[in-house]
């Protein structure tokens, strides 16, 4: 069985609010120094999703990421995790594209691969959190599409996945090949250790240009693009707690609730 | 599609994917109507909606008594359950062929599904999680406002020329339509069938469940509690209160160490991070080894009988009284609010 | 002259030479068979340094074998061990004396013979007595961590039928020659002096009988304990297999765990019994069941179900299960983990070496269990929950508080600080190493921030690495999670070369003893120091004057990594003296005897059993119970186990060393 895996690699999401900082004319956050970015938790999901089908079924896992030269860094942690191969996509083409274009890069690069029974994706990407090259990168592939998948099965050649709903589960069967997103429910990913960090550490991780993977330039174009980000901002955070009180402890819970429901 | 913006595009008007719960149009979709007027206003232009289902017919007087011009009527029972497939083929066919300028969608179990995959069919520009809505003026374009970074930053989205301009909008952020049953309104059935063919992915099971089953991390609201609460059982009304609001329960390293709560419920340095909307803390000190746990909720809100407690310094509202006589009213006041 | 005649009575007692040798050379097979199951174990370091290792054994066998040092820990049972000890040496001797004598005809004669009599006589008193000490504790007394077995009646019962039929052999031959004729020689035999008595007036040839059954069922008995111990691998076997233990024991840091080649390692951790090494098998044979490292667990001591004696006498009875014999194996039969051991013993140890500190045999325990946790980690991906969660941030952040980012990050700690942080490029020859807890933690940044000062206030020149350090890696080498640690270590060594640093000081006594005992295997020697010795160092050169008054009654908390791990006891307390009005009071278990925190081997993260009292609270227990105001201790994971634990913080209160000195410090006007 042969899984590609999609990763990106974000900036780190656990650092104090207050280093949070943007640029707002080149429209790009701002990583405080020396906290290096890590994987996306959600396609660190992704990668435990299929290396716990490669436990069950053998076969291979590759691995995927359209970033920088860094992004070789996640590559090789989907690798120590139990990911067999994995290519970094770098092109300046490849910088600052919106989902479509992120998707077409990545369903480029699957065709090159090829020969796959399942695309695993995560949910969302930890940064931007757009939610879409999933399933984008499905209609490009002309593949079925499960999204917010908690649970992987697969049997003979047909796929049995739980998704999460609000307030409970669904659990759907799909043919292979299939694109699955995957959300954090599926529980904690595995150490990276034993024999596979080993193999890690030694692997070569290529770097595919625009030209390796066949990528049409115009495609990419900013002009095409879908949609685009005008503005960020970072909202003001109030740090006074508002201090709620009442005659009566129903009067406080209605107060306490018509504030709520502002803020939420 | 992708076509300019300009008074010649075929693209026109404003449409609502409804959503229905239990024969009933859902409370997200009047909230997407009213929205969606408001936008269709200012850009001078016709707010549609769509319904699918087996009942959906019955309900296009209730769609257009909240403000809709057109109800499209796709009544076929095979709609009842949501089906990906099925939904993404018919409604790009339907888009195809009404070729909404702007296209309304809840950010809810099917629009966070359906929404991408509809976008990647349609090829148009899709902002999800949508807390505004704003038309610019002189373009006319429309602007939406998500949050990125979890929460920490916020952007601003437009489609230049890809059509529709997709959104999905979170719940409860707007709110819903006024209901004026002397509205007039226009009731189109759409005859297409869905091809069977399309189907690929079926589903199998559906299962309710207790909330017991969201992950702490993903949870939207969380009550946790602390070494105030005093006993296993009292973490009972905890759970009561996380249920309602759709949530699970926490609790601080203190509390799991007295084995009132399983230890995978401890939220902190040495437990879970999660960043839910709602944080409620009840009887918690606010220890900063159990606060960072927490500090990326959207709003927290802290239960204690200590004013001097660490954790009136990160809430964003606060209470102070003893949490067995607030929890329950709480309680109350929520249960009052669900079935209203 | 006195005398007495060996062999009297008695013919043919050359044969019990005969039989002797003949149950040594069975004794010896038998051993031979269970030396091949310890050599099934893996190879280990120690077979290499056998000629350096006679030197120390010897040197060391005064205090460590003869003074019975760490046995008399436990007052009673050292005591009772010591006279059987030397019981038994003593009567070695005079067996030795004896058969010397019948071979080379040189017989001791007049008073030097009385005083060898009377010495032999002692030899069986003593052990009678210890014998009687130990019955009574092991049947009456019964200390929950003693176990009885069989084995264990059978030597008390056979030793104590040796020792009075030896005696009775004794009266029986001074009844037959001495008694009446030289009453004065009988007495300095009292134990045979006693029978001898009793049997006065029997007949000469009812005593001759008597005496010659006694004295084959005597020696048929003392050889036949040799055979059953030697066949049936009894516990009188500790009596070679601890000394040789001892002999093999460590030379180096305490606990300190090999490295595993990262490019060629095939085996991952201790998964089979077969994949510890031949020590560590060794040692499952050196233990006698004794039951100290027991009372010294703290987690044992919580009813946690981790004891370490039954650790190793559960992989005893896999090994023995497994491999009944060096050429028969039962290798399907069972899995190591789970029936020997199970995985919440495992997780439940904290590191803190009281076991081992408690063990006369030098049982090495720790590393054994690290093994353990390297199997489940490296080669099974198992391991609670919440140390996985800390050993993923270990890998993807570099220090294993998952969270503490949200409020601050690696080098917020220096910011508006007048500090030296370096840079690339820059070269210092003294670092001041801070650690994950001293730098990410609220009150540990207290500390740290009370560190530097006082390092200013007596004009240490140093630097620090702010945001650019990283986890030494000491919770993920205890947690089993080898590869990071290395990689860690690796890094770090190069970061410090780099800075052409030579000396560094540490706050954490974790930090400390692995940069100083366990990074020199990975090509990082630097000189390490403790921030404790420092300050005295600079106390004792005038560099710091502690002139404040602090009225307060002091304890000092030994913390794990810097006692037992590396003896340094007194500095600490020497500081403490030095603050004018400040009471120091010692806690009952201190020092080496010191109970942890609960904070080490990974314990700051691991979760802890729900429903047992949590061992950091049972350690203010006793500081409350020594009635002082103030537990001192100089390791972040103490203060921070102490702070969470100290339900009252008005009558008691925790602070770390540095912070005391602070307070003493007469401000520079």
């Amino acid at each position: 069985m042969h899984t590609i895996v999609c990763v990106k690699q974000v900036p780190d999401p656990e650092i104090p609010p207050a280093k949070f900082k943007i640029d707002p004319v080149a429209k790009k956050v701002i990583p405080p120094p020396g906290v290096p970015p890590v994987i996306s938790v959600y396609d660190e999901r992704a990668v435990e999703a299929a290396c716990r089908l490669k436990d069950k079924h053998k076969g291979k896992i590759t691995v995927i990421s359209v970033g920088s030269e860094k992004s070789t860094d996640v590559v090789r942690h989907a690798i120590s995790m139990g990911a067999d191969d994995g290519y970094v996509l770098q092109d300046e083409a490849f910088e600052n594209l919106d989902s479509f274009g992120t998707a077409y890069v990545l369903g480029k690069a699957i065709q090159k691969i090829g020969g796959y029974d399942l695309i695993l994706c995560g949910r969302q990407a930890a940064d931007w959190g757009a939610g879409q090259v999933g399933s984008i990168l499905g209609e490009i592939l002309g593949l079925p599409v499960i999204t917010f998948a908690c649970d992987i099965q697969a049997e003979d050649k047909k796929l049995k996945v739980k998704r999460i709903l609000k307030d409970g589960f669904e659990v759907v069967e799909a043919p292979m090949p299939a694109l699955v997103t995957v959300s954090s429910e599926i529980g904690l990913p595995r150490l990276p250790a034993g024999m596979a960090l080993m193999l890690a550490r030694r692997k070569q991780i290529p770097i595919w240009k625009a030209k390796d993977i066949g990528a049409d330039l115009s495609e990419l174009d900013r002009s095409k693009a879908h949609t685009e980000i005008t503005e960020i901002f970072i909202p003001t955070r109030e740090t006074k707690c508002e201090m709620i009180s009442g005659a009566t402890p129903a009067e406080v819970a209605t107060n306490l609730v018509s504030k709520l429901a502002k803020m939420i | 599609m992708r076509g300019g913006e300009t008074t010649m595009s075929p693209y026109k008007g404003v449409m609502v994917l409804g959503e229905m719960a239990e024969g009933r149009l859902a409370p997200i979709t009047m909230e997407l109507l009213g929205c969606g007027r408001r936008l269709a206003d200012e850009l001078g232009e016709e707010l549609s909606v769509l319904l699918m289902g087996g009942k959906a017919g019955a309900l296009a007087q209730e769609a257009i008594a909240y403000g809709a011009d057109k109800v499209y009527v796709g009544e076929d029972s095979l709609f009842d359950e949501y089906n990906s497939d099925a939904y993404t083929q018919w409604i790009a066919s339907f888009c195809q062929k009404t070729l909404p300028s702007i296209l309304l969608i809840g950010h809810t179990d099917i629009g966070c599904d359906l929404a991408p995959r509809l976008n990647g069919r349609l090829k148009g520009g899709l902002s999800m999680d949508a807390v505004d809505l704003t038309i610019d003026p002189s373009t006319k374009l429309l602007i939406s406002t998500r949050p990125i970074f979890g929460g920490n930053a916020y952007a601003k989205v437009v489609s230049k020329s890809a059509r529709p301009q997709m959104v999905t909008i979170r719940t409860k952020i707007f709110s819903p339509a006024e209901r004026n049953d002397s509205r007039q309104g226009e009731v189109i059935l759409v005859e297409e069938k869905v091809d069977p063919s399309v189907v690929k992915v079926k589903v199998v099971d559906r299962i309710k469940e207790e909330v017991e089953g969201v992950k702490l991390e993903d949870a939207e609201v969380v009550v946790s509690g602390g070494h105030g609460i005093g006993s296993a059982k009292n973490f009972e009304m905890l759970w009561e209160l996380a249920r309602l609001l759709g949530g699970t329960v926490g609790a601080t390293r203190r509390a799991c160490d007295e084995g009132w709560i399983p230890v995978t419920r401890q939220i902190g340095q040495s437990g879970k991070v999660v960043s839910p909307k709602l944080y409620i803390a009840v009887a918690l000190s606010g220890a900063m080894s159990h606060i960072v746990g927490c500090l990326g909720s959207k709003c927290i809100v802290a239960i204690n009988k200590d004013p001097e407690a660490n954790i009136f310094n990160v809430a964003h509202f606060g209470i102070v009284a003893d949490y067995k006589e607030v929890l329950p009213a709480l309680i109350q006041k929520f249960k009052e609010q669900r079935s209203g | 002259m006195a005398s007495r005649e060996v062999f009297w009575n008695i013919s043919y007692g050359y044969l019990v030479y005969l039989l002797a040798l003949v149950s040594i050379g069975i004794w010896l097979y038998g051993f031979y068979q269970r030396y091949r199951v310890w050599r099934l174990g893996r190879p280990d370091e120690r077979s290499k340094e056998i000629g350096k290792r006679i030197g120390i054994f010897f040197r060391h066998i005064i205090v460590d074998v003869f003074a019975h040092r760490k046995f008399l820990r436990q007052p009673f049972s050292g005591i009772m061990h010591l006279t059987i000890f030397w019981g038994f040496i003593i009567l070695l001797l005079a067996s030795a004396v004896d058969a010397i004598s019948y071979y080379s005809g040189f017989h001791l004669r007049g008073s030097i013979y009385l005083w060898f009599s009377l010495i032999s006589d002692l030899g069986g008193f003593l052990i009678l007595a210890g014998i009687l000490m130990a019955a009574f504790r092991r049947y009456l007394w019964k200390p929950k961590s003693l176990n009885s077995v069989l084995d264990d009646g059978i030597l008390l019962t056979s030793i104590t039928a040796i020792i009075i039929t030896g005696y009775m052999i004794e009266g029986l031959r001074q009844a037959a020659t001495e008694i009446k004729p030289h009453p004065d020689w009988a007495v300095w035999s009292p134990g045979g002096w006693v029978f001898a008595k009793i049997f006065i007036d029997l007949s000469e040839g009812v005593l001759r009988s008597w005496h010659k059954f006694l004295w084959w069922f005597h020696s048929i008995l003392t050889i036949g304990i040799i055979l059953y111990s030697g066949l049936a691998f009894s516990k009188l076997q500790h009596v070679i297999v601890s000394p040789l233990n001892i002999f093999f024991r460590s030379l180096g840091p305490l606990a300190a765990p090999s490295p595993i080649d990262i490019e060629k390692a095939e085996i991952l951790g201790v998964g089979e019994i077969k994949d510890f090494t031949w020590k560590q098998l060794l040692d499952l044979d050196a233990c006698t069941n004794c039951g100290r490292c027991e009372d010294a667990c703290p987690a044992w001591a919580t009813s946690k179900p981790l004891s370490p004696r039954k650790l190793v006498q559960d992989l005893k009875g896999h090994m023995l299960k497994l491999y009944p014999n060096p050429v028969q194996s039962n290798e399907n039969s069972s899995s190591l983990i789970g029936e020997g051991p199970t995985e919440a013993e495992i997780w439940a140890c904290t590191t803190c070496a009281a076991c081992q500190e408690a063990c006369p045999v030098y049982v090495e325990h720790i590393l054994k269990i690290i093994d353990l946790r390297r199997h489940l980690v490296l080669a099974q991906n198992k391991m609670p929950e919440s140390a996985q969660l800390m050993l993923r941030n270990m890998q993807m952040r570099g220090h294993p508080w998952a969270g503490a980012q949200s409020l601050r990050l690696r080098g917020d700690w220096t910011t508006n600080l007048d500090l030296k942080v370096l840079a690339e490029g820059d070269q210092i020859s003294t670092l001041l190493w801070v650690g994950c807890t001293g730098a990410l933690v609220d009150r540990n940044v207290e500390v740290t921030l009370s560190l530097t000062r006082v390092l200013k206030a007596a004009g240490v020149d140093f630097a620090v690495l702010g945001e650019g350090e990283t986890c030494c890696g000491d919770p993920a080498r205890r947690a089993g999670y080898e590869f990071q640690f290395q990689l860690m270590a690796e890094q770090n060594i190069e970061i410090f070369k780099t800075h052409h640093i030579q000396e560094i000081i540490t706050s954490c006594p974790h930090c400390y003893n692995i940069i100083k005992n366990e990074y020199p295997k990975y090509g990082g020697q630097f000189k390490v120091i403790h921030y404790t010795q420092l300050l005295w160092d600079l106390l004792k050169q005038g560099k710091l004057n502690l002139l404040n008054e602090i009225h307060s009654t002091l304890t000092y908390h030994d913390p794990c990594y810097l006692g037992r791990y590396n003896g340094i006891y007194s500095e600490p307390r020497q500081i403490l003296k030095m603050i004018p009005k400040a009471t120091l009071k010692e806690m009952k278990r201190s020092r080496e005897k010191s109970f942890c925190c609960g904070g080490g081997g990974g314990h700051m993260w691991i979760e802890k059993q729900p429903g047992t009292q949590k061992i950091s609270q049972k350690r203010i227990e006793e500081a409350i119970k020594t009635e002082v105001d103030t537990v001192v201790t100089s390791c972040p994971y103490c203060l921070q186990m102490f702070e969470e634990s100290i339900e009252n913080k008005d009558s008691l209160k925790a602070k770390d060393l540095v912070e005391m000195v602070e307070l003493s410090l007469k401000k520079s006007s």
